[in-house]
């Protein structure tokens, strides 16, 4: 089977929705439990202003647990899907800056109980995760504009196959 | 796809895609909002009072600068003083006319010469929060290496810090002193009362040519 078929197969659109779920689901969680800790990893990666760490840390594991839970139910999965692309660029963003920097910082990804430093490594287990969150969102190999006026074509055609 | 409703939401194309995903994002924004507001996430210092707030800011608008003129005596009827129980703080600092460092829920500023009194008397745990490459190539003498980065998520390692009933001093490489801060609020989130930190930090105490101790050895 070729990638491209691969991408359009609903099976493993279906697939990826749930892994992509079941990731953000497990980060979600664990963080909450712990929201100084979490928001004292935000701090760590020096990038907001001191005064919206707090807003992000109260913030982020929701938003990633109501993304978890439109993928996994497969309600407005695609939106959900999109949601979690652009937090995982985000968040791989910000590990690349933070070892561009030369920190040696706790990732924070997985809250407390994963004690993973940033690095290459976790730059490549996000990219993985990218890819996976990117098959969830439909994203074949288009540009983004194209991709997102033509989902409309696409996806009637493929709903009728 | 077998999901009709999706693919209806999805037909006007991009204003429709990000306007589901800002849905997404602001129904876990009230969540997370509303479930701390909720103090169902009660921690000291942390949740919503702190949205918007710079403990930057913070401590240079609040603090008590101990050693500089504004300080002096008016805390010397602070009602903490006289509850420490430690016999060794009584040993460090009695009658030693040191200035005061207060008790209080937020960390104060020090002065280089209140700090220099307390590292002669050995009457502050004085705190190095940099990395352990910096503490080795000099530090102030008596300083135990602490450093930031290690222990901002092991708050067990900073609830059980053996001060000997001293107030600690902490300081950094200077500059916005982000690390002395950021350290200083986790000490009293994690139970300290009396917790003060040198701005200048290491370049100040250089400076001024200030005896400095290298290697690995407080």
């Amino acid at each position: 089977m070729s990638a491209a078929r691969f991408v359009r197969a609903s099976w493993s659109v279906r697939a990826c929705e749930i892994a992509t779920g079941v990731i953000l689901a497990w980060a979600g969680l664990a963080k909450i439990g712990d929201l100084a800790t979490f928001a004292g990893q935000i701090h760590n990666f020096r990038i907001l202003p001191v005064a919206f760490e707090n807003l992000a840390a109260m913030t982020l594991p929701w938003i990633e647990i109501v993304v978890a839970l439109t993928l996994l139910f497969g309600i407005r999965s695609r939106d959900g899907a999109r949601t979690a692309l652009v937090l995982l660029v985000v968040f791989t963003l910000a590990v690349v800056a933070a070892v561009a920097r030369g920190l040696d910082i706790e990732c924070g990804c997985f809250g407390t109980a994963d004690a993973s430093h940033v690095g290459w490594r976790k730059i490549a287990e996000n990219l993985g995760m990218i890819a996976i969150a990117a098959v969830a969102a439909r994203g074949p190999a288009l540009p983004l504009t194209e991709r997102l006026s033509g989902a409309a074509r696409l996806e009637t055609g493929d709903a009728r196959p | 796809m077998s999901d009709p409703t999706t693919t209806a939401t999805t037909v006007p194309g991009a204003r429709t895609a990000l306007r589901g995903m800002a849905l997404l994002c602001l129904a876990g924004a009230a969540l997370g909002t509303g479930y701390n507001a909720l103090g169902l996430e009660a921690r000291d210092g942390w949740g919503l009072p702190w949205i918007g707030r710079d403990r930057l800011a913070e401590l240079e608008a609040s603090a008590t600068v101990v050693g500089s003129s504004s300080a002096g005596t008016t805390t010397s009827a602070d009602p903490y003083v006289t509850q420490i129980s430690d016999p060794r703080a009584v040993l460090a600092g009695a009658g030693s006319g040191l200035p005061e460092i207060p008790a209080a829920d937020h960390p104060v500023q020090i002065e280089r010469e209140a700090l220099r009194q307390y590292v002669d008397a050995g009457a502050a745990l004085v705190v190095d929060a940099r990395e352990p490459q910096e503490y080795e190539a000099g530090h102030i003498p008596g300083a135990v290496s602490l450093p930031y980065d290690q222990v901002a998520t092991d708050r067990q390692r900073l609830e059980q810090l053996d001060t000997g009933g001293r107030p600690i001093v902490i300081y950094c490489g200077g500059g916005a002193c982000e690390l002395s801060l950021s350290l200083a609020w986790d000490l009293v989130y994690s139970g300290h009362a009396r917790v003060a930190v040198y701005m200048g930090g290491y370049p100040d105490w250089l400076a001024v040519g200030l005896p400095v101790v290298t290697g690995t050895e407080p």
